[in-house]
């Protein structure tokens, strides 16, 4: 089964690059069937990943949520599949074309990461496991979702005059609207995230809030989400300013989940 | 609305800064590790325990009185602001979106999911109206009050927590801190998998009350507290322990489990001996008991003893270790106000929950004077994609076709005005 997961990564690696490939040459070409057939590649990558990730967790005999490799290929996972749910929703490709490097990178990190199956320490053998990492993976997942969003409204400003981007890309106000929604996905599974993993830590660890830095940049990146919704809507705060903030916001997002393990040790480090 | 979102910068620099300076060293360790000044700051402004500061403290204290303040202050906007959203007089104050010349309006109530709307009669004129998700309206203020019970039960949790740590062997009854009650650990053992990796860690407990003799037992592993008398009782940590033996001319004087770290004093001797470490397979197979003695508090000697040898002899007395065993370290505590940041968390989602995915929608039609009807609606945080839906449920040209309107004249902006 792991060897199965093995080759199954690799593919799902090659099939997330060739569609970002062809969504390349959607925007360069502007040609509406490259895009389909990227966004199909992307499909059949996401189809393989989750059978990659199933093997894993098959071989593993657990769920495989609770390594830096396990959640990185869960976490561009998660974004491939929230950014296929909201390109499916809102129906304009070029999110995918902005998406599939993100995917790339993250996925690109979990291949860095060491493979191997350890067996689980005793606190994580929980059944909170799966509902306290799932939930991170579609609050990160929809949090990249933004993050791109973010980043094609700020290129929609500077490709104004082209027909491309007119007919192509969502008007300015809806794609702001678009990342809003994001947004608010990101922060409720974060929530969700925080407090499932609240219960956990007072079953495993006796304390539901440790000040461990994970729990600590998870706070702060809901703090920094929770300003950029109360600017919003109270500061009239949008368009190219929210655009900044959800890049920002994302940024906090990474370094809670690779820059907290790198840099500030503590116990959640194995995640 | 200012302040509340520059305690919540605040909030999170404190929160980095208390992430990263690393936290409850002595002031030793930061002048080795940070300049003079450095650590002075550091010192001084209490940044070497960031979280259980006071400053900390009173930011939290700030939050919950800005956050009791701004749902009072808000709550009778909202309230009228609830019933205004369900009358249908009030709504032609609010229309985003107008969509005249229609033939059969419920057919565009009907596409943008909304409930059947009231046909209402009055001055002679016809209407229809219908709202949906008016629930939505208070998400905010939920939210508000989730935080708002979560961090009072937090703050009153750290300061009223009751937490004792005990440790020892099957068989062995030990206090509770200072407590009325006594814990007996029962039975301890470690479950391992086929691959030899720890699975469990379980102890079998009993609490007795000893000032009513009344007894409670539950066994408590990892993710798996038990309860006692109102206590939590964590499966926290194991060691190895083992049986001190002390005799005098072969006489048995003094026999008790020591654990791994335990200093204890020899009877008949003026020294103290400290259990450094243990190795299972240590010599010839046989497993060693590292030591340090303590002569009149100050160190003396220390050594390995091989299991079966005698660690050492002081005139006539002989001391050694042997059967060695599992221990468990238990964490026994009682947060009175944890069940409060539980429901604080719970509100706090449910309010997320309103606040993002109940958005609250008006649609109404209003009959003109040839017959036909004006169909208007507005959606508080739908915004453009609302405006969107109701075009094209409305069968309204696209605006992008003709001209590229500006954000501001988006119906996105009602959002802010609504508020």
């Amino acid at each position: 089964m792991l060897q199965a997961e093995n080759v199954l990564f690799t593919i799902t690696i090659l099939l997330y690059v060739a569609a970002m490939v062809f969504y390349f040459l959607f925007i360069a070409v502007k040609k509406e069937s490259f895009a389909k057939i990227a966004t199909l590649i992307q499909l059949v990558g996401l189809v393989l990943h989750t059978v990659a990730l199933i093997c894993r967790g098959i071989g593993a005999g657990r769920l495989p949520l609770t390594n830096q490799y396990e959640f990185a290929t869960s976490f561009a996972w998660g974004l491939s599949l929230v950014s296929l749910i909201f390109l499916w929703r809102f129906k304009f490709p070029v999110l995918g074309a902005f998406a599939a490097p993100v995917i790339i990178l993250i996925i690109g990190y979990a291949a860095l990461q060491s493979r191997e199956v350890r067996e689980l320490m005793p606190s994580l053998r929980s059944s909170w496991l799966g509902i306290h990492v799932s939930t991170a993976i579609i609050a990160y997942g929809a949090f990249g979702v933004s993050f791109v969003l973010g980043f094609i409204f700020l290129m929609r400003e500077k490709m104004q005059n082209s027909a491309f981007w007119d007919s192509h890309v969502p008007a300015r106000e809806k794609l702001d609207v678009i990342g809003y929604r994001s947004v608010c996905l990101g922060l409720l599974f974060l929530s969700f995230t925080m407090i499932t993993g609240a219960i956990w830590a007072e079953q495993a660890w006796g304390s539901y809030w440790s000040w461990d830095p994970k729990e600590t940049w998870s706070l702060v990146t809901w703090l920094v989400y929770a300003i950029y919704l109360h600017m919003r809507l109270r500061r009239g705060w949008k368009g190219r300013a929210a655009a900044i903030f959800a890049v920002v916001g994302f940024i906090c997002v990474i370094f809670t989940y690779i820059g907290v393990n790198t840099f500030l040790p503590g116990i959640h480090s194995y995640a | 609305m200012k302040f509340g979102i520059l305690l919540l910068l605040v909030l999170a620099l404190a929160c980095a800064l208390g992430s990263f300076i690393p936290q409850g060293h002595t002031l030793d360790w930061y002048l080795q590790n940070y300049t003079e000044r450095q650590a002075a700051l550091i010192y001084g402004l209490a940044l070497d325990d960031v979280f259980h500061s006071v400053w900390f403290l009173v930011l939290a204290v700030i939050l919950c009185c800005n956050l009791l303040l701004c749902n009072l202050l808000h709550l009778p906007g909202l309230l009228a602001r609830w019933k205004q959203a369900g009358d249908p007089e009030k709504a032609p104050n609010a229309a985003a979106c107008e969509a005249p010349n229609q033939a059969q309006p419920e057919q565009i109530f009907e596409k943008l999911h909304m409930p059947a709307p009231k046909r209402i009669e009055a001055d002679g004129k016809t209407s229809l109206f219908s709202v949906k998700n008016r629930l939505g309206l208070w998400g905010a203020w939920v939210c508000h009050l989730g935080i708002l019970l979560l961090v009072i039960g937090f703050t009153l949790g750290q300061t009223t927590t009751e937490e004792y740590t005990v440790y020892g062997v099957p068989g062995q009854t030990k206090p509770v801190g200072d407590t009325d009650y006594t814990l007996t650990i029962d039975d301890f053992g470690v479950e391992f998998s086929e691959s030899g990796g720890v699975q469990q860690y379980t102890a079998q407990l009993t609490m007795r009350d000893t000032r009513t003799g009344e007894q409670q037992s539950d066994s408590a592993a990892v993710n798996a507290p038990g309860n006692l008398f109102g206590y939590r009782v964590y499966q926290n940590s194991t060691g190895t322990a083992a049986k001190l033996t002390v005799t005098m001319d072969g006489k048995l004087m003094q026999e008790e489990v020591v654990c791994v770290g335990d200093y204890t004093y020899v009877l008949q001797t003026p020294l103290m001996i400290y259990l450094d470490g243990y190795q299972e397979d240590y010599f010839e197979q046989r497993p060693g008991y590292a030591y340090s003695t303590y002569y009149m508090g100050q160190a003396d000697q220390g050594g390995v003893q091989v299991d079966g040898d005698i660690a050492l002899r002081y005139g006539s007395v002989e001391i050694s270790f042997s059967e060695p065993q599992d221990y468990t370290l238990l964490q026994v505590k009682a947060d009175h106000y944890a069940w409060l940041v539980l429901v604080g968390g719970v509100i706090l989602l449910l309010g997320l929950f309103l606040a993002f995915y109940l958005p609250t929608r008006r649609v109404w039609a209003e009959q003109q004077s040839d017959g036909s009807w004006t169909v208007y609606g507005e959606s508080r945080k739908g915004g453009a994609l609302f405006a969107e839906q109701f075009r094209e449920a409305a069968g309204l040209p696209d605006p992008r076709q003709t001209m590229s309107a500006p954000p501001e004249a988006s119906g996105e902006n009602n959002e802010t005005e609504s508020r």
